[in-house]
């Protein structure tokens, strides 16, 4: 049910002016970014599309884990599980032309395959606790920013004031326990087919136990009412319904999540996997510098990929820095053209202290495990790697303590 | 009765609807004020639960007001869900 039974008619607000100008400048910045570099440009429009796709059907990887304990409710969770089983095919039908034959223990390139080990729980649950305490994840709080969520902005210092500390003590955590952990490419070890078949029927295993687990709790539910919808004549009336349909009322939810998926398969085979908060690892460094308190030479970091606490070598005009800039250009550029862009303060001061301290878990625990629910998760699971099934895991049992300490904040 | 949540983020927004309807047992009629969208999924379907029909205004730009109305009668919820699925398909929406 949800976005298609609550009936938000046509975009109230909106201002198509200030949209058509976002608009504008979204492909002037893509055509001078791809005039410095084609690939720029490129990762700009992945970021636009990715903000889009999230604001459009407020796909929460926070919600997915938190309502699954506070509601009983699974719908977002199953969405990005049908998002990982499309993003997965992709992934694993590109694998086999990078690395034709698995068992000779070449890695492909940059797939997010990351050593799995006790550090991958600690970060997921550090994780998982921090973005539900704040209300959103990494790339949650980038979108809600370019919705106009104020306490976005304190989630977002928090989430750098996490990386930070994460590359203080990184040496720490790869001296003692990350370089004696195994990265584990499933392909390798099941072969192409094997490896496929496992993370699918572990993904619909995860969808059967989440439906189960909703049914344990059935609601009565009952109707929100709704309008139907006239019948279209003609060109105008069809794209008149087509505006509606892309931004008059939120997406579904699974359709944003399958919408991720095929995005995620699109920037790998053009360079490398989402992933989001490797240039905030890289920012939260430079201030670190800025006031005096350079970041030590990290170890290790060249047996990693993905989001490494010093992402693309510190480049400031860089591929992620123009997928997270794209991220919030697009999520604003969908928000005002849906009329749904607001500035919104938290009315209670201890809000921003919760965005903050959530924000801190949130960093540290995805400067471990060298990403976020994208990058060591939604990237990863697809990467047909081990360890974004374990972050996923502790992800959850983060997310459900989290939930418990919610209440008491309320 | 209103309850303003407008400036909270999920999971306040349904949380304290949940809560206020929960402290007033019986209520006939509520209005809740949000500017959070994800709120507009939320709040029906938890106060579906406590037996409330929803129904959604769009007051502007990134705000809406929710009126829950207690539902007359018990309530099937199997009957209550086929025909929902049912205005569903008619209006070409396809749930989930």
């Amino acid at each position: 049910m949800a976005q298609g039974a609550t009936a938000v008619a046509a975009p109230v607000g909106a201002r198509p002016v200030v949209g058509l100008a976002l608009v504008g400048g979204v492909l002037l910045v893509a055509l001078l970014a791809g005039g410095v570099d084609g690939h720029l440009g490129v990762f700009w429009l992945l970021g636009v599309a990715f903000g889009v796709i999230l604001q459009r059907s407020r796909l929460c990887f926070a919600s997915a884990f938190r309502d699954l304990f506070l509601l009983g409710e699974g719908r977002a969770l199953r969405a990005v599980l049908a998002g990982l089983a499309v993003a997965t095919a992709g992934f694993w039908l590109f694998q086999q032309r990078l690395v034709p034959d698995p068992g000779l223990g070449d890695l492909p390139g940059r797939a997010h395959v990351f050593p799995v080990g006790l550090h991958t729980l600690v970060a997921g649950l550090l994780f998982g606790f921090g973005m539900v305490l704040a209300g959103g994840c990494v790339s949650g709080t980038l979108y809600r920013l370019g919705e106009g969520y104020i306490g976005s902005w304190a989630a977002l210092g928090g989430i750098l004031v996490g990386l930070f500390a994460a590359g203080r003590t990184w040496n720490w955590w790869w001296q003692v326990h990350i370089s004696q952990t195994p990265l584990i490419w499933l392909p390798r070890w099941l072969g192409f087919g094997g490896a496929l078949l496992l993370t699918l029927a572990g993904l619909a295993g995860v969808y059967l136990l989440v439906l189960w687990w909703e049914a344990r709790g059935a609601p009565p539910l009952l109707p929100v009412r709704t309008t139907l919808t006239p019948p279209a004549f003609g060109v105008r009336d069809h794209l008149a319904r087509l505006w509606g349909l892309l931004f008059g009322r939120g997406w579904p939810i699974t359709s944003g999540a399958i919408a991720l998926g095929v995005l995620n398969v699109f920037a790998y085979v053009f360079d490398h996997p989402l992933g989001v908060t490797g240039e905030l690892a890289t920012w939260s460094a430079r201030l670190g510098t800025a006031l005096g308190w350079p970041l030590p030479p990290l170890q290790g970091l060249d047996r990693l990929a993905g989001c490494n606490l010093v992402a693309e070598g510190g480049a400031l005009l860089s591929d992620s820095f123009f997928l997270d800039a794209g991220l919030v250009v697009g999520a604003l550029t969908a928000a005002v053209l849906a009329g749904e862009f607001r500035l919104r303060w938290p009315r209670q001061a201890r809000r921003y202290l919760q965005s903050v301290a959530g924000g801190v878990c949130m960093g540290y625990g995805a400067g471990l495990a060298t990403g976020c629910t994208i990058g060591a998760f939604f990237s990863a699971i697809p990467s047909l790697s081990l360890s974004g099934w374990v972050f996923g895991l502790a992800l959850a049992g983060g997310a459900f303590l989290g939930g418990r300490v919610l209440r008491w904040l309320a | 009765m209103e309850l303003d949540v407008r400036g909270e983020i999920c999971p306040y927004p349904m949380l304290k609807t949940v809560e206020f309807l929960k402290q007033h047992p019986g209520i006939a009629a509520l209005t809740v004020l949000t500017d959070h969208s994800p709120a507009l999924a939320t709040i029906p379907w938890e106060a579906a639960k406590l037996g409330y029909e929803a129904e959604i205004e769009t007051l502007g730009p990134a705000e809406w007001r929710i009126r829950l109305r207690k539902a007359a009668g018990a309530v099937d919820p199997r009957a209550v869900l086929s025909r929902l699925a049912h205005t569903l398909a008619q209006a070409g929406e396809g749930g989930v």
